[in-house]
């Protein structure tokens, strides 16, 4: 189990705490991220192709004085690239920071550690390094990413592997 | 690690640095007390910190040091050579448990008992002169007391100090006082300070990295808020404030990363000495220009390829002893480091007085190892075959010495030193000696470069690497011919590699040359390679601000970071090294290439531009010209009859030696057509600047200085030029202009009424 989702675990037994989720959009689906490990979210970003990079690299974005690079969550979830404006997360990981290229970002939600449940294990070998569990909301299930996971380097490094 | 053991670590290794320099002085001047006092103040203080820390081993070898330093200072003993061999010995003992400390935060479990003992020894001559019983004991028991005991020895003659000894030590207020903490007791150092720790401040390198990045960024946003009030007055005055305080704010942090050459020459003194030791040679150590300042990372950068040189310098280049006097020289050899800034760069040369590279030498190995042909090597010139010592491998050492003479050492300067952006050049003269020059830049962070465009992106292209640049238009795209899947291009009779940057980024694209704009090639030369970039187009050089990529992005190779461009856009930096490999543009291939064009970098002098004017050749220092300009003839005017240019709104006189401009005059009254058009080199002068009309302009090239024949002088006014003895035009005889900047009708107007 990756650790966001161990954290998230633990907490859980201990009682059902309150956790801030940032909810985001690609097509009709939702994901969730900790919004502990976003730093920042800007819209409308137009990041920079890079050529020869891996599939997965969105391109590179400008942010504070530092060259960001981006991962394309819709290239990783294998979905159909899409035209159009996206935003743009920007996430901290153990390895640095890096942009997360989603559809849109949508509210914030609060939700409950008691509503938490780990990745099935019936899911895809490769969703799961990604997913780190779901939240069960009243009408949909809220699937969390890992931002651990999704650091430019992690991926290149399993892609490799 | 606690505070205090790395602010110890910190203190202690800059005392060690210090104290390495006062050796290696000291065995020039063994009597001078202050010297002797700052290497026992550094010992001493050591001991003192550990014994407060609890390092025992430290503390021990510390003390047997301390020990034979008092005996020292008192006149007890001389510093000889064998004395200071000691004592360096000390030194690296020192320095390799403080990196163990620091490594492993503890003294690690090394044994310092020979060492120990050869200090202890060291201190025997005493024993033996002694006449004094009282010192006799001293010595003794210093030999074979525990140390514990042994500290007590030097301390009863401390309060009848050498005369001079004193005097020397209050003068410096940086040091820790020793007499007075003596008596004390070693137990608490107090920390040394005076005025020049109040007023300097140690800060951490990655603090001033991440404010470089920011007033980088500041520079963006500056460029980007200039360019979008340009249009608004009430704008202007506030946009040009930002614009000044950014650039001093950027100059200012750029300067507290700088630190002075020094820093790293100081570190030469020890190996030269160890080397000229080990090696049988007699080396005086000369330096210049210690004060100017660079980059910490590229001062940290050039320390290799330095001590390669200095190295270098030692083994092959200054004679042993007797083979200098035999030379009729000075049996002492001389290794000068010298050090300049000279505009946006560093030089820094090691130049030695010893026996010069032997040129045949050169050729005969180039041609065993198969670098160049022997039909090749005949025709070769001095200075081309001086420039195959950079290759890989390359060596004409007889034997291969302990010191050098593998081959790697020049490889590796060349190498380290184009990798931060810098050149190598080489010059020597057989039995006088050889230069090194390295040309390092000032710095790394923000770099000149060419925005270049390829696949509808803009790229950026360092312009160290960047030797000219060719135009290729559409009805002209046939040049650029193919041998199967090699592009080439024919550049002054000579076939250029060519690498496509778009099918280089997307392979299976192919090339297609604008209809309308056609094509260009950035002519690169890195890392002895030389090749034609092709791209689609070209835009305005700018001063880019480096920013690192992520390690996904390094691992393309073809990148070495990326900049956020005037308009905002980000573009890739290209790195030319690494397209070269990836193109598979050889060494071998481009260094023939080179030898053959002799269009390489001069190792000495300088490069002229070569003109023809009225069928003879000249030249003109390459670094006095500012612009070449076509213009058509009218745009000369008169002032009587001194022929003039307004260019750019400045006044400039027009020298027609060579009367190409009379025989254009002449003949476009003879036709009656005003088409003509004149070729005029703009070139500056001092403070002001003149213009050449010449007929053709035909190259660059390198010149060498001749010598007139039975004397060592330097003729002037003429200089070797592609191996033809070439007229330099002498700009500072062109007449200046008899009145300021008046316009040129007025002054015709005035001097016909003169007249």
């Amino acid at each position: 189990m990756s650790t966001a989702a161990t954290v998230l675990h633990r907490k859980k037994k201990k009682a059902a705490t309150q956790v801030e989720v940032c909810t985001l959009l690609l097509d009709a689906k939702i994901f969730g991220l900790p919004i502990t490990h976003i730093l920042e979210i800007v819209g409308a970003a137009r990041p920079q192709p890079v050529p020869l990079a891996p599939i997965f690299v969105g391109g590179l974005v400008h942010y504070r004085g530092d060259v960001l690079t981006t991962v394309n969550l819709r290239q990783l979830l294998d979905m159909p690239p899409r035209e159009g404006r996206q935003d743009l997360l920007v996430l901290e990981s153990s390895g640095g920071i890096f942009g997360l290229l989603v559809d849109s970002v949508k509210e914030v939600l609060k939700v409950s550690s008691a509503d938490y449940e780990p990745n099935p294990s019936i899911l895809y070998e490769r969703r799961r390094a990604l997913f780190a569990g779901a939240y069960k909301l009243k009408d949909s299930l809220l699937v969390m990413l890992d931002p651990e996971q999704l650091d430019p380097m992690r991926l290149s490094a399993v892609r490799a592997a | 690690m606690d505070e205090l053991t790395r602010e110890f670590l910190i203190e202690s290794q800059e005392g060690l640095d210090r104290m390495e320099h006062c050796l290696t002085d000291l065995e020039e001047r063994p009597k001078d007390a202050g010297l002797i006092g700052e290497i026992f103040r550094t010992v001493h203080t050591i001991k003192g910190t550990t014994g407060f820390l609890g390092f025992k081993r430290l503390e021990k070898l510390a003390h047997a040091g301390e020990n034979l330093l008092g005996l020292l200072r008192e006149g007890k003993l001389t510093a000889d050579s064998q004395l200071i061999t000691g004592l360096l010995q000390l030194l690296d003992g020192l320095r390799s448990i403080l990196k163990t400390i620091e490594a492993e935060s503890n003294e690690g479990v090394g044994e310092d008992g020979i060492l120990i003992g050869w200090l202890e020894e060291l201190q025997a001559p005493v024993q033996a002169q002694a006449k004094d019983p009282a010192h006799a004991r001293a010595g003794a028991h210093s030999a074979s007391a525990p140390p514990a005991e042994a500290v007590a020895v030097p301390l009863p003659t401390v309060s009848g100090p050498p005369p001079s000894a004193p005097a020397q030590v209050y003068l410096r207020p940086v040091e820790p006082v020793p007499a007075h903490k003596e008596i004390e007791g070693d137990l608490v150092q107090p920390r040394a300070q005076g005025t020049a720790a109040e007023s300097t401040l140690r800060v951490d390198v990655m603090l001033l990295n991440r404010m470089m990045n920011l007033v980088g960024e500041l520079v963006l946003t500056r460029n980007q808020v200039l360019q979008a009030t340009s249009s608004d007055p009430s704008m202007n005055l506030l946009s040009r404030r930002l614009d000044m305080v950014t650039a001093d704010l950027r100059e200012s942090v750029m300067k507290a990363r700088m630190q002075p050459v020094s820093n790293i020459f100081s570190k030469l003194p020890r190996i030269v000495r160890d080397l000229s030791q080990s090696l049988g040679r007699r080396v005086r150590l000369e330096f210049e220009g210690q004060d100017t300042e660079l980059d910490k990372s590229l001062l940290e950068a050039i320390k290799d390829p330095l001590t390669h040189a200095v190295r270098n310098s030692l083994d092959h280049g200054i004679e042993p002893p007797d083979a200098r006097i035999a030379a009729g020289k000075n049996p002492e050899g001389i290794l000068k480091l010298r050090s300049a800034q000279e505009g946006s760069h560093v030089i820094i040369e090691v130049s030695d007085d010893g026996a010069g590279i032997d040129v045949e030498k050169v050729r005969q190995k180039a041609i065993e190892c198969g670098v160049i042909t022997p039909e090749r090597a005949v025709h070769l010139g001095e200075r081309e075959l001086l420039q195959l010592i950079f290759l890989p491998g390359f060596s004409t050492a007889a034997a291969v010495t302990k010191v050098s003479g593998r081959g790697v050492g020049m490889d590796v300067v060349r190498t380290n030193v184009e990798k931060i952006g810098g050149k190598v050049e080489i010059d020597s003269r057989a039995g006088k000696g050889t230069t090194l020059r390295m040309r390092i830049p000032l710095t790394l962070a923000i770099i000149p470069a060419l925005i270049v465009r390829s696949i509808n992106q803009s790229f950026a292209l360092p312009q160290g690497a960047l030797s000219e640049l060719v135009h290729i238009p559409p009805e002209a795209a046939a040049s650029i011919e193919w041998i199967e899947n090699a592009p080439l291009y024919r550049l002054r009779g000579k076939l250029l590699p060519l690498v496509f940057l778009d099918r280089l980024l997307m392979p299976g694209v192919e090339h297609t040359i604008n209809a309308e704009r056609g094509t260009f090639i950035a002519v690169l030369d890195t890392d002895g390679r030389r090749f034609g970039l092709v791209v689609d187009g070209l835009a305005d050089p700018e001063e880019i601000v480096v920013k690192p990529l992520s390690g996904v992005l390094k691992e393309i190779g073809l990148f070495s970071g990326a900049t956020v461009l005037g308009n905002a856009d980000l573009a890739l930096i290209l790195d030319p090294g690494s397209i070269a490999l990836k193109a598979g543009v050889t060494l071998l291939e481009e260094e023939a290439d080179q030898a053959e064009d002799g269009e390489l970098e001069a190792a000495k002098g300088l490069e002229y531009l070569l003109v023809e004017a009225s069928g003879r050749q000249a030249a003109v220092p390459l670094a006095n010209v500012l612009r070449i300009e076509q213009l058509p003839l009218q745009r000369i005017e008169y002032i009587g009859n001194r022929p003039v240019l307004n260019f750019e709104g400045q006044l400039l006189p027009v020298e027609d030696a060579g009367g190409v401009l009379a025989a254009a005059l002449a003949n476009s009254r003879a036709q009656g057509s005003s088409e003509q058009q004149i070729i005029v080199v703009v070139c500056r002068e001092g403070n002001r600047q003149v213009g050449i009309v010449v007929s053709h302009v035909l190259d660059v090239a390198a010149g060498g200085d001749l010598y007139e024949a039975g004397t060592d002088k330097r003729t002037g006014g003429v200089t070797l030029l592609k191996s033809q003895v070439t007229g330099v035009v002498d700009l500072s005889a062109v007449a200046p202009l008899p009145a300021g900047k008046q316009s040129p009708a007025v002054c015709s107007q005035i001097e016909e009424a003169v007249a």
